[in-house]
């Protein structure tokens, strides 16, 4: 049986835990000035090199996007994947297998497409 | 009041409470965190309603792919400058009105018209179900196999054409972000 | 959690120590990885503290906390200190929905003058019914606390280093995620328990009857996932790798390219919560791998019946009877006393392969040289992808001549 209430007991202990150990470490810590170094963000110690516009590249967005569409096809395969021996039972076995065929062909397709269009090029 | 009621009345509260602080806060990555919230408290509320299925897979899409897509893409712009969340303005404050009363009337009407349904079929619950339920049955495993059951024989249909909507995302989203050149050409 | 006040109680304290137990095992794998690396690199580890430098870990901790707090003036305040906090929840949530011995039946006793009834108390810190898709999407909420971490720290390489470990994550839980595939189909089922208990017996082939020459080789072996899904086994292995940032996938980390990846602003205990955060996913994928494809808390038929029926269990017990004779009297004849011993027995079991795999994770790192950013997407994508697939369609496919 499920019940809710003891995962939002633990993650409720878990999330006390850690504020608690940050609030002692913030509290046993000395407490130094603010040098002037301090204040710059850590470049390996040499001088800041701060541009005015940083230019991310959008290969994120992509791959987080086709993560997304991928990510949804394979969580229609959970509940094939959990009924299908009782399909086969039934001898409906080919005909669940060729349902998630064409299902996996329209994402082979949609993946052999992205690859060739060299939308996944990372350099 | 017994413990589902208790969940519900938390879980429900957040998530209204973290939907409404997404609408109200400034800050994109503070409302697109607090989305997150939501969905989590949403997944909450269908872990309580027996359906821990839809709850997980609400986890892993929702907040662990969409939302995560949602926080990358909010990083990679570097708003610098924060927007306020009230704009003034009559025109705009009037429509702004317009469009609440019209949600909240049809949230009412809404609201009207299913109790008068509920009231109405109660008397025509499945016996099954009412039968089972009062032997505690434990519906996890029994209603995902249910629901794959009716999936691939029912709405077979619709599944293969929610393959297809989903080949299209890829291809649009590739060509919204094509440059001339590739994606790693010098610009 | 529980009908009345012990079950209440019993299951609390049952959720704190497991979680304390992932978290006090982190120093242990620490220790471990200093060590161990130190023997891989033909040297000495941390050998000065304590006997066999055991002590390191707790004196690393200790001054971790007396550290100074730092938060970068321009960085986002709350992010930053948030993100080591949401390092920590979700290997602890995943570890606890995870099975870590038989389930310890307890028959009714009396206690303080009054009844308590008969009680089943699962060997985790909650039950779940669909086990594995609710670890899995805990585990991509890890994700969270990355693009945090590297935003709340006003450093682009900080930034720049959050979101390729949180583009790395993502594309490896494809694979991860069509690996499991593999094992729903052969077994069934969501439920943690239920695979283990499918994992019991001799393997076997069923065309072939059951005293067929090849059976009885086979049988030899017990029953565990990995000689079903072998290609399943190899791809979750990899996956989990890039899943927790573990060399050989932790460019996101690397010291020459981007200084330290997305905790290059934190110093002290909050650094170290990344650290429990990463150890704690490696714990959960290391339970996965023994639960999915070694047996998990069972060691197959021969192992199992001596453990179960016979001789070691009972004996173990009337030790513990016998120890305990000393407080009180009438110890010999408790079931419960069995039954936790056995749980703790098998228990035993499970962390043994679970600290083979994380000593595996250990060796691999220190042995293997670190992958560049894009092989390492080329190989989530277009490697690990293709053969998650064929892996899936070759599975099903084989399923419905076996049957």
């Amino acid at each position: 049986m499920t019940s809710l209430t003891p995962i939002i007991v633990l993650t409720v202990f878990v999330a006390i835990f850690g504020v608690g150990i940050v609030v002692v470490s913030a509290l046993l810590g000395p407490k130094r000035n603010w040098t002037k170094a301090k204040k710059i963000p850590y470049e390996s110690g040499l001088p800041g090199q701060e541009r005015k516009e940083t230019k991310i590249p959008v290969k994120f967005y992509l791959t987080a996007i086709l993560f997304i569409v991928f990510d949804i096809e394979v969580v229609f395969m959970y509940p094939w994947a959990l009924t299908y021996t009782e399909f086969i039972d039934a001898g409906l076995g080919g005909y669940i297998f060729g349902a998630m065929a064409v299902f996996v062909g329209l994402f082979i397709f949609g993946l052999i497409w992205e690859i060739k269009s060299k939308a996944l090029e990372w350099d | 009041m017994s413990e589902l009621d208790i969940l519900f009345y938390i879980l429900s509260s957040m998530s209204v409470l973290f939907g409404a602080l997404v609408v109200l806060t400034s800050s994109p990555i503070y409302s697109s965190l607090y989305l997150v919230m939501s969905m989590l408290s949403v997944a909450g509320i269908f872990m309580t309603l027996n359906a821990p299925f839809i709850a997980g897979i609400q986890i892993i899409v929702y907040a662990g792919a969409v939302l995560v897509l949602f926080v990358m893409v909010l990083m990679l712009f570097d708003l610098k400058r924060e927007t306020k969340a009230f704009t003034k303005g009559r025109f705009s404050g009037f429509l702004k009105l317009v469009g609440a009363g019209l949600l909240c009337g049809f949230i009412a009407g809404a609201a009207y018209e299913s109790v008068s349904l509920i009231m109405a079929t109660s008397e025509e619950i499945p016996t099954n179900i009412a039968a089972a339920a009062e032997t505690g049955f434990s519906p996890t495993t029994n209603s995902i196999k249910e629901i794959s059951k009716l999936l691939f024989t029912k709405y077979l249909f619709a599944f293969e054409v929610l393959g297809l909507l989903l080949l299209v995302v890829p291809i649009g989203a590739v060509a919204l972000s094509r440059v001339a050149g590739g994606t790693h050409a010098k610009h | 959690m529980g009908s009345d006040v012990f079950e209440i109680s019993v299951n609390f304290v049952k959720m704190v120590a497991i979680f304390l137990l992932m978290v006090n095992l982190v120093p242990m794998l620490v220790w471990v990885e200093r060590r161990g690396s130190a023997f891989i690199q033909n040297r000495f580890g941390p050998n000065r503290v304590g006997p066999l430098g055991l002590i390191q870990l707790a004196a690393d901790a200790i001054k971790f906390l007396f550290k100074e707090e730092f938060i970068p003036p321009k960085g986002n305040k709350a992010l930053f200190l948030i993100a080591p906090i949401i390092a920590l929840i979700p290997g602890a949530i995943a570890f606890g929905s995870i099975p870590l011995s038989v389930p310890i039946e307890i028959s009714a006793f009396e206690m303080f003058g009054s009844q308590w009834g008969p009680y089943v108390f699962p060997f985790q810190s909650f039950e779940i019914g669909i086990g594995i898709v609710f670890v899995l999407g805990v585990s991509s909420l890890g994700a969270y606390s990355m693009l945090l971490a590297g935003f709340g720290s006003a450093n682009k390489y900080s930034l720049y280093g959050a979101l390729r470990a949180s583009a790395q994550m993502i594309s490896y839980e494809l694979a991860m995620g069509l690996a499991i595939v593999g094992i729903l189909i052969v077994y069934g089922t969501f439920d943690f328990a239920e695979m283990i208990a499918a994992q019991q017996g001799p393997l076997s082939i069923p065309l072939f009857e059951a005293d067929h020459v090849v059976n009885k080789i086979l049988g030899i072996l017990p029953n565990w996932g990995v000689f079903y899904q072998p290609v399943g086994f190899i791809l979750l292995f990899v996956s989990v790798f890039a899943e927790t940032n573990r060399l050989p996938f932790d460019l996101p980390e690397a010291e020459s390219e981007l200084v330290a990846g997305y905790h290059t602003e934190y110093g002290g205990i909050k650094m170290n919560m990344f650290y429990i955060g990463e150890y704690g996913h490696m714990m959960v994928a290391s339970a996965l791998i023994a639960v999915f494809y070694f047996g998990g808390y069972s060691l197959g038929t021969t192992l199992d019946t001596i453990l179960v029926e016979g001789t070691i269990v009972p004996n173990m017990s009337a030790l513990f009877a016998s120890l305990l004779n000393l407080f009180g009297s009438g110890w010999e004849q408790s079931t419960n006393l069995i039954n936790v011993v056995r749980a703790f027995v098998f228990h035993g079991i499970f962390m043994a392969k679970i600290l083979l795999f994380l000593w595996i994770f250990v060796w691999v790192r220190w042995t293997l040289p670190r992958f560049r950013y894009d092989q390492l997407m080329d190989l989530g994508w277009k490697t690990m992808l293709p053969w998650a697939l064929a892996n899936t369609i070759i599975t099903a496919f084989l399923m419905l001549f076996l049957r």
